[in-house]
């Protein structure tokens, strides 16, 4: 009974941002159904996911809030920054303007969120190296300079997916370790869900009868 | 010789003295034990060799012989004495084992009862025995041990546990297996056993109660620790429609009040240091407030979703009873959330900001009506606002729109538009242009923009029309066609105005007849052909022939005809001064090549007159040089 997918430690909130078209929906259904979706519509506004992952022992249930990447939405999305643990920034690696908007979205991204935020950058569908815009150096370099972590994935064959959002998880669960992370601050973007037995309830009070038909 | 000697031996053998002799000689008394025997026993009391001792020899032994019997007899005596006793004892053993004998037999004759006395008690104790497990049988199905009455009862610190559950099905099962009893003749211990039962049962389901409703009660955290437990606990309550309602109205009062704190939280104190910083520091920024708010909402009811769906696991509960839990959770915000729109709405003028506003809360209304059930109080509200949203920026067009009416500036000069015809094409152009970023359904889209443009088109070509009534009928052809023009441009970026288009078409279309006919009728006045084609028109009712009459003899026409080759060798120098103000290219040249057109017509008909006999012009030849072919091929 105590197994199952419902007992978890932590809630981790997680946003996906990013020019649209980067396959920012496949990396999520990617995450959460492991399967690729070929033909994504666009989103509209915000879509929602969950899964729960295992870090270094404990349960941590992601939620994640995948944003459109339409222009006309950003007004909309920009509202979902508040409150993420971790964003997760992807950019096309065949689509050089995609990788050019990053500092937009990199500004948003500091300004919107905390600053214990982690930031994850990811360059996504690097199935199609053939047709490859922004290479690996390049993107790494960026990084760096920005104190981001970084990977190139594929939503598409499902490589270093898992890792994105794990090491992720793994990084906000370090912050939290290392106190830098104030989970009794509101708006963290980490929710703990107490694993100890709190101070049990006494059941001696008389019992409250109202309302109360048995 | 042998016969000699057997006659010797035999005749020595019949003389007995001779035989007794030869028996004597024969005797080896080495050889006879006996008479050795004998002889040492004689030489015992034989001491001397007398003639006393050999008279009395014979008495002596028969003396001796005697003493010896009589020694013998007593020893045998003795060994009589023993015999009797020994046969005394063998008759008393004898005795003794007839009478145990006899004993035995008396005992058997008695135990034979007692046999069949055990044997029977035997046999009845197996069937004790046997009654004796199917007791126990009975007791293990229809009795609670005293220990699962503890764990029924919970340790004094009131926690629950795992094993309670187990217990509580078991007491049900008792309850119902009951039943079975009640229809067999066991009927007595089916009912005792039945509200005994229920009496545990009760108290169990009491116990369960309070704890559940203890344990949701503190779910007010953040996100709620929603234990495995709990989970159990609301399954078993299921029996108890009214436990389990009650335990989900105390766990919806908990996340109802976690969830108005958490964005009461949002709102003014932000996140850790301030980052994020609280919502209301934009309240400034009406689209960021409100769409922040509206995003925490989004985010919170999907979360508050998640949690109902995880304590709610195990149970089936019905999807009214779930939306309706849903719906009472974020209800709390309702309030605060609406107070604070509706303030950003009534202080908001801008119609362009109002509309997006509106749609800003059509999207989330639609966002949150995914998760939320269409009557929950957080989707209403949100449509009310919604709703007044839509009404305060028609209102806000339709102000705008009155104002036009109000203050109507005259045409200026190049008839081009007035600055507030732009500047509600520039207002209609940002109000579109803000449902084209939108994130709002096709079909709502259509009908706003049918709305909207009634709203405003309509004022609008009142305002020209009256702007426009002031001017001489080809200045307002001409003012009117521009200013549609300028309309009809800025509609026609955008999808849904197809009808209005056609219908302001039409408008242009009349004012394009009104302009042709004036523009045509400018030219033959100013060539001086306007008398002849006058005539030419009613040359049916006129009894002369044409040459006749005053204005249209050879000469005046033929000078007419010579100026209007002239204007065919330029015949922009012609051109109406209004029609050159006209903006638009294409209106430009339909009016050019349609008041050509009419030209054409009108000089095909004069040509005919005058070539006629019948009205008498003489020379026609040098009056109309020109066939209408060639005039039209000229002008086209
Ligand atoms: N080859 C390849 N194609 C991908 C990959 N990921 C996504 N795509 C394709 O890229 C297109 C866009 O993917 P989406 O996930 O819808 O993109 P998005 O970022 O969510 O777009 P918006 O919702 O409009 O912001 C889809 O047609 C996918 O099939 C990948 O890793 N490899
Ligand atoms: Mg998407």
């Amino acid at each position: 009974m105590a197994a199952g997918p419902y007992n978890y430690s932590y809630i981790f909130k997680y946003i996906i941002i990013g020019d649209m078209g980067v396959g920012k929906s496949c990396l999520l259904h990617q995450f959460t159904e492991k399967k690729f979706m070929a033909d994504c519509p666009h989103t509209i506004g915000v879509e929602f996911g969950t899964r729960i992952i295992e870090v270094t022992g404990q349960k941590i249930k992601l939620q994640i809030w995948d944003t459109a990447g339409q222009e006309r939405f950003r007004a909309v999305t920009r509202s979902y920054y508040r409150g993420a643990a971790g964003a997760l920034m992807v950019y096309d690696i065949t689509r050089r303007s995609t990788y050019n908007h990053l500092s937009s979205w990199l500004t948003d991204a500091r300004n919107l969120t905390n600053p214990n935020t982690v930031i994850f950058l990811i360059g996504n569908k690097c199935d199609l190296d053939a047709q490859r815009d922004v290479t690996y150096e390049e993107a790494k370099q960026f990084a760096e300079e920005n104190g981001l972590m970084f990977l190139e994935c594929s939503a598409k064959t499902g490589e270093n997916v898992e890792d994105a959002f794990l090491d992720t998880a793994k990084k906000i669960y370090q912050n939290i370790q290392d106190g830098s992370l104030d989970l009794n601050a509101a708006e963290s973007g980490v929710q703990h869900k107490p694993a100890t037995p709190r101070s049990p309830i006494s059941n001696d009070q008389p019992p409250s009868k109202e309302g109360c038909a048995c | 010789m042998a016969d000699k000697e057997q006659g010797d031996v035999s005749s020595q053998q019949n003389n007995p003295l001779s035989r007794k002799l030869n028996k004597i000689l024969e005797t080896r008394l080495d050889n006879d034990k006996d008479m050795l025997e004998a002889l040492k026993a004689l030489s015992g009391f034989f001491s001397a060799n007398n003639l006393r001792s050999r008279r009395n020899l014979r008495s002596d032994i028969e003396k001796k012989s005697l003493a010896i019997n009589e020694e013998f007899l007593s020893a045998f005596q003795a060994v009589k004495e023993q015999l009797d006793s020994v046969y005394g004892d063998v008759q008393a053993m004898n005795d003794c084992c007839s009478d145990m004998t006899n004993r035995l037999k008396a005992a058997k004759a008695q135990t034979h009862h007692l046999m069949s006395q055990t044997t029977k008690l035997h046999a009845e104790s197996q069937t004790l025995q046997m009654k004796e497990q199917v007791a126990n049988a009975f007791l293990e199905k229809f009795q609670l041990k005293s220990d699962e009455i503890k764990t029924l009862r919970g340790p004094r610190d009131g926690k629950l546990h795992e094993d309670f559950f187990k217990v509580l099905a078991r007491v049900k099962q008792i309850h119902s297996d009951c039943k079975v009893l009640l229809r067999t003749n066991q009927q007595t211990a089916g009912l005792e056993i039945m509200e005994a039962m229920a009496l545990q049962m009760e108290s169990a389901y009491e116990r369960l109660y309070r704890w559940t409703q203890n344990e949701c009660r503190i779910l007010t955290s953040d996100s709620p620790d929603i234990s495995p437990v709990l989970c159990q606990a609301l399954e078993a309550s299921q029996d108890r429609p009214v436990l389990f309602k009650y335990s989900l109205d105390e766990y919806g009062t908990a996340r109802r009040s976690a969830v108005v704190r958490g964005f009461i939280d949002a709102l003014t104190r932000g996140g850790p240091g301030g980052t994020p910083r609280p919502i209301e520091l934009h309240s400034h920024d009406p689209l960021r407030y409100s769409g922040d708010m509206l995003a925490w909402v989004h985010q919170a009811t999907a979360s508050e979703k998640e949690y109902l769906q995880t304590l709610l696991r195990l149970c089936e509960a019905s999807n009214a009873s779930f939306e309706e839990l849903l719906g009472h959770i974020t209800e709390g915000i309702c309030r605060p959330f609406k107070v604070r729109v509706e303030q950003v709405l009534v202080s908001e003028q801008e119609a362009v900001t109002l509309y997006k506003l509106d749609n800003l809360l059509k999207f989330y209304h639609h966002t949150i009506g995914q998760i939320v059930s269409s009557d929950s109080a957080i989707l209403t509200t949100i449509a009310e606002v919604q709703d007044l949203s839509h009404r305060m920026f028609f209102n806000s067009l339709s102000c705008h729109a009155n104002r036009l009416l109000d203050k109507v500036d005259l045409p200026p000069a190049d008839l081009g538009p007035t600055s507030s015809l732009t500047q509600t094409l520039q207002l209609l152009r940002d109000v579109l242009a803000c449902h084209d970023a939108s994130v709002v359904p096709v079909d709502d889209k259509k009908q706003d923009y049918k709305q909207i443009l009634s709203c405003v088109i309509d004022p609008l070509l009142q305002m020209c029309s009256m702007s426009a009534s002031r001017l001489n009928t080809v200045d307002m052809a001409a003012y009117m066609i521009n200013c549609i023009y300028l309309i009809q441009s800025t509609l026609a970026l955008y999808q849904f105005t197809d009808t209005r288009l056609e219908m302001l078409q039409a408008q242009t279309d009349a004012h394009v007849d009104t302009l042709t006919s004036e523009q045509a009728a400018y030219v033959l006045n100013r060539v001086g052909l306007t008398l002849l084609y006058n005539g030419v028109q009613q040359q049916a009712e006129l009894q002369a022939p044409l040459s006749h009459l005053q204005g249209m003899d050879s000469i005046t026409v033929k000078s007419a005809m010579n100026k209007f080759d002239s204007y065919l060798a330029s015949p922009d120098s012609l051109t109406l001064p209004q029609c050159s103000l006209l903006l638009g290219t294409l209106v430009r040249e339909t009016l050019k090549r349609r008041s050509v057109e009419l030209i054409c017509q009108a000089y095909q008909q004069m040509y005919a007159a005058i070539t006629n006999p019948k009205h008498e012009y003489k020379d026609t030849q040098a009056i109309v040089p020109r066939t209408p072919e060639q005039v039209s091929k000229l002008l086209a």
